[in-house]
């Protein structure tokens, strides 16, 4: 035996790779290779029986999963046993993660063994078993060497064989765990295959979780999932490789977590019909030698499949100015608005400069638009699931924005005048530089006004970010472009404000007025910001504001001394500071349990399996896309979706209602929200059994909308059913 | 104070943004233009009105010359030739890996090997593999005559380091350029290529 070791060893330290003929050890310079086995109860029908291949590696050589990834192949068996005698599957253990460079590997380092369950018949009575087994491995560090080995160990049947019980047990414990209870979902949205897993067990939820999938050729391996619970659901986002060769409908993968030697295995159904892998056919008839130049232009870019309203983008764009002219009525928009146009009727303002701070604060609005976008289109090009209003699915943005509205409104209720808390230098400068205080005002007019989609928006911007970059932001500044018009109309013809009543007492009182309806945006925040961190959260807020204002006041209350400024000044900043640093941790976890909107009566969380679900009993599912920070969909929630009639309706035609809440980010309703076009809330749709795309209503809702596509669904069951012999 | 951070955070997008995805089957291929073995420069766009077939080659790796060694490389590059296929053989071996050859030494290897490449292109900094999506080596992509993607892949479907796997094996390469002459759809136009991962430099 030892002689037939060393000769292996001889044989391939001279030859590099080679096989060794019937040893249970091929050893080579990378690694050390052992055919071994476990028979607890000797070799017998109905007795366990496992063999296996032991791998050392040398220290960062690596032999390769069952899906090797990127580069590699995994090891492969090729047995030879006695009649009766037959070997399973490899028992893969957990794999790892192995990059190299911009490529990502699945397999093994140090020490490895992959077990091979055997079966013995009955009709097996040999007294001793002979195993033959061919090994090949790929084994790479930063080279890669194909290296295999014949094996061969002989196996008594009567006396038991636990030498390496050990090895076997720990080789166990590495297996991927199956759960009955856990199932998975995916479907294929643009270059994403969206994964929901349900049902995993307690001490995973919450964590940080990786997928490593057993079918090769589907994802890009090399690319971070993007992924989250919601509830007790692990959703992800996994990219597709854009070569992708294989369209597997059931998806074997492998969830692991940090810390842990065995990972989940769980199946995958695949809902999705996959896409056509390539339309190479487009391409097809050129002739391998000699296509005529004049035919080079080259393809356009494509839309991904799902997107594909019929839309150009000069019909985005127009729509988009009107979208945009209406964010002009939005509540918290307009006391902006009408407090700059208040400030035409100051005597002194000259035509000129009224015109140039119009365009100041047009270029202001168009720029942000512009910039909200982009930062959108990178992160969503970066694999980020985004939509339009994002910046208000962050906790900290909400608080930041009640904060800034706060002191808005305590402004201009008089609490404290910038003038005299500013310091002379800083005041002045805001003096000499109107204009940027009217580019300014355009940009805090965007970050309140870009979170709802107003009227004729939700289609222009769905559209917009499926086109290319340059169209897609030409649409986003079409659409600042039309928020800014009215005020620039009012700018360039003064003879609009002349209609303003003269400058006088009244305009105090107004401003003052004007307070309120700052003070009801801080309400509607406050709210958001509890729906997406708890109670605690929003009274934090309310806390910072509340000794915000104390500072405002302390620092900025005209006709207080100077000294008693800088004691009640350096008293309430301290608390401020206190307080904020209490208040910020609050305002970052994001609580799990809570469920926004799930509580109201019939309405069950969304989800898209359940919605296929439901389709295929015949049942009409209307989904109710919304999210806490979006003012329409609240109107809608209140009036239309409140109707008595609507909801008789809902029940008469037994509809199943979903609430998709994108209060916080929400990788599946995003992925949902593009197929469907759109790329912001409120979306309504209503989904009919049989037909997978569902039918979209208006943004802003009316309950004889709703009713009508009941109707509508109702009339075209009943032409079905007389259809039918 | 608002305004600030947007510009912030879209210059540090900007990065993002630029980095396109990989080459996809169907689409325009990447454009590039980069030096041969003899330092001449080659770009995609000068065989416009061509077939062109790139090949990920990296003579330290043992699938490579498994194709090599067998012929089967060299038999599949004049096949194509006599198609009036151009051949272009890619090498993105980083400097710093010990499998980097020279140019002259590249060079060397392939004439060894009686290879038909029309050039071998040497793409150090891999940035051809890079916009191809290149993983491993071999790894084939075909570019019709109007500059599309029409293949990408393995050269075969025996992924084994064996050689006497070959006769066996659905040559994907020859049966794309086969099915493209006739004006036929290619009927396996994404396959899994296998073989070593692509040395790309450290840099990521």
């Amino acid at each position: 035996m030892t002689s037939i070791r060393t000769l292996a060893v001889l044989a391939t330290a001279l030859l590099g790779a080679t096989l060794a003929q019937g040893a249970a050890v091929v050893t080579t310079p990378q690694v050390r290779a052992e055919l071994i086995a476990h028979a607890p109860q000797g070799v017998a029908a109905g007795a366990p029986l496992q063999l296996g291949l032991l791998i050392r590696h040398q220290p960062h050589w690596h032999t390769y999963w069952k899906n090797p990834g990127d580069s590699g192949l995994p090891t492969t068996f090729e047995w030879k046993l006695p009649a009766g005698v037959t070997a399973g599957e490899v028992q893969w253990p957990t794999p790892r993660k192995l990059p190299i460079g911009p490529l990502m590997n699945f397999g093994y380092e140090g020490t490895l063994l992959l077990p091979v369950p055997v079966t013995v018949a009955p009709t097996f009575n040999a007294h001793e078993l002979q195993v033959a087994l061919k090994a090949e491995w790929l084994v790479c560090k930063d080279v890669c060497i194909p290296e295999s080995g014949d094996f061969s160990l002989t196996l008594p049947t009567q006396g038991s064989s636990v030498a390496h019980a050990a090895a076997f047990e720990s080789a166990a414990r590495a297996l991927p765990k199956s759960l009955v209870e856990a199932r998975g979902a995916a479907h294929v949205q643009g270059d994403q295959l969206v994964v929901r897993v349900e049902g995993l067990p307690a001490d995973w939820q919450g964590r940080e979780i990786d997928l490593l999938p057993e079918t090769a050729g589907v994802l890009a391996n090399a690319v971070k999932p993007r992924a989250q619970w919601v509830q007790a659901v692990w959703q992800a986002a996994l990219t597709l490789d854009p070569q992708r060769s294989e369209s597997p409908e059931r998806m074997p993968v492998v969830l692991t977590r940090a810390g842990l030697d065995a990972g989940l295995a769980v199946s995958v159904q695949v809902s999705t019909p996959w896409p056509a892998p390539a339309p190479a056919t487009a391409a097809a008839p050129a002739a391998v030698a000699g296509a005529s130049p004049s035919t080079t232009a080259a393809p356009a870019e494509s839309l991904p499949a799902a997107a594909t309203p019929a839309m150009g983008w000069l019909a985005a764009a127009l729509f988009a100015v009107l979208g945009g002219l209406l964010l002009n009525l939005m509540p918290c928009v307009f006391p902006v608005l009408s407090l700059k146009v208040l400030g035409f009727t100051r005597p002194g303002v000259d035509r000129r400069a009224l015109l140039t701070g119009g365009l100041a604060y047009t270029a202001g609005v168009v720029l942000s638009f512009v910039a909200l976008a982009g930062v959108m289109l990178a992160l969503r090009a970066g694999g980020e699931q985004l939509g339009w209003g994002f910046q208000l699915q962050s906790p900290a943005v909400v608080a930041l924005l009640a904060a800034l509205f706060t002191l808005i409104g305590l402004n201009l209720a008089g609490v404290f005048d910038f003038g005299t808390s500013l310091p002379g230098n800083m005041a002045g400068a805001r003096g000499r530089t109107p204009l940027l205080d009217h580019l300014l005002t355009g940009v805090l007019a965007v970050a309140v006004a870009a979170p709802c989609t107003a009227p004729f928006m939700g289609a222009s911007l769905g559209v917009a970010v499926t086109m290319p970059t340059a169209q897609a932001l030409a649409v986003f500044a079409a659409l600042g472009l039309g928020m800014a018009l009215p005020y620039l109309a009012a700018t360039a013809w003064p003879g609009l404000t002349r209609r303003l009543p003269r400058p006088g007492a009244w305009m105090v009182t107004f401003k003052t007025l004007m307070a309120f309806p700052m003070f009801g945006t801080v309400v509607w925040l406050l709210w958001v910001l509890g729906q997406q961190v708890g109670i605690d959260g929003a009274a934090a807020l309310l806390a910072v504001l509340v000794v915000l204002a104390l500072a405002a006041w302390s620092l900025g209350s005209p006709g207080r001394r100077r000294k008693g400024r800088l004691g009640l000044g350096a008293m309430s900043v301290t608390l401020l500071t206190i307080t904020l640093a209490w208040a910020w941790p609050s305002w970052r976890i994001a609580p799990t349990t809570a469920t926004p909107s799930a509580s109201a009566e019939a309405w069950e969380p969304w989800s898209p399996t359940r919605v296929s679900e439901l389709q295929s009993q015949g049942r009409l599912v209307f989904v109710d896309f919304t999210a806490a920070w979006c003012v329409t969909c609240q109107f809608n929630k209140r009036t239309a979706l409140a109707d008595a009639g609507v909801k008789a309706d809902f029940s008469s035609r037994g509809v199943a209602l979903m609430r998709a809440d994108w209060t916080r980010r929400d990788a599946a309703i995003t992925a949902e929200l593009t197929r469907l076009g759109r790329s912001g809330v409120p979306v309504y749709a209503l989904y009919r059994p049989g037909q997978p795309r569902p039918e979209l209503l208006g943004e802003i809702l009316s309950a004889a909308e709703v009713r009508a596509a009941l109707a509508r669904n109702a009339a075209s069951r009943v032409t079905l059913l007389e259809q039918r012999p | 104070m608002t305004l600030n951070v947007l510009l912030a955070a879209a210059a540090l997008s900007i990065p993002l943004a630029a980095m396109a995805a990989p080459a996809q089957v169907g689409q325009a291929a990447p454009a590039f233009s980069v030096t041969d073995t003899s330092g001449k420069t080659v770009s995609l766009a000068e065989f416009k009105g061509k077939t062109v077939v790139l090949e990920w080659v990296n003579p330290g790796c043992p699938y490579v010359v498994k194709h090599y060694g067998a012929g089967n490389m060299q038999a599949t590059q004049r096949t194509a030739r006599d198609k009036g296929v151009v051949w272009l053989s890619v090498n993105t071996t980083s400097a710093d890996h010990r499998d980097y050859l020279a140019p002259a030494v590249m060079s060397g290897w392939m004439v060894q090997q009686k290879a038909a490449a029309q050039h071998t292109l040497m793409d150090t900094d891999g940035t051809v593999g890079r916009a191809f999506g290149a993983r491993t080596t071999p790894h084939l992509y075909i570019v019709d005559g109007k500059g599309t993607l029409v293949y990408a892949g393995g050269i075969d479907n025996k992924p084994s380091a064996n050689p006497a796997d070959i006769p066996q094996a659905r040559n994907h390469v020859l049966a794309a350029l086969g099915e493209l002459q006739a004006g036929k759809p290619i009927s396996e136009a994404q396959t899994r290529p296998y073989g070593c991962s692509v040395k790309y430099g450290s840099a990521g």
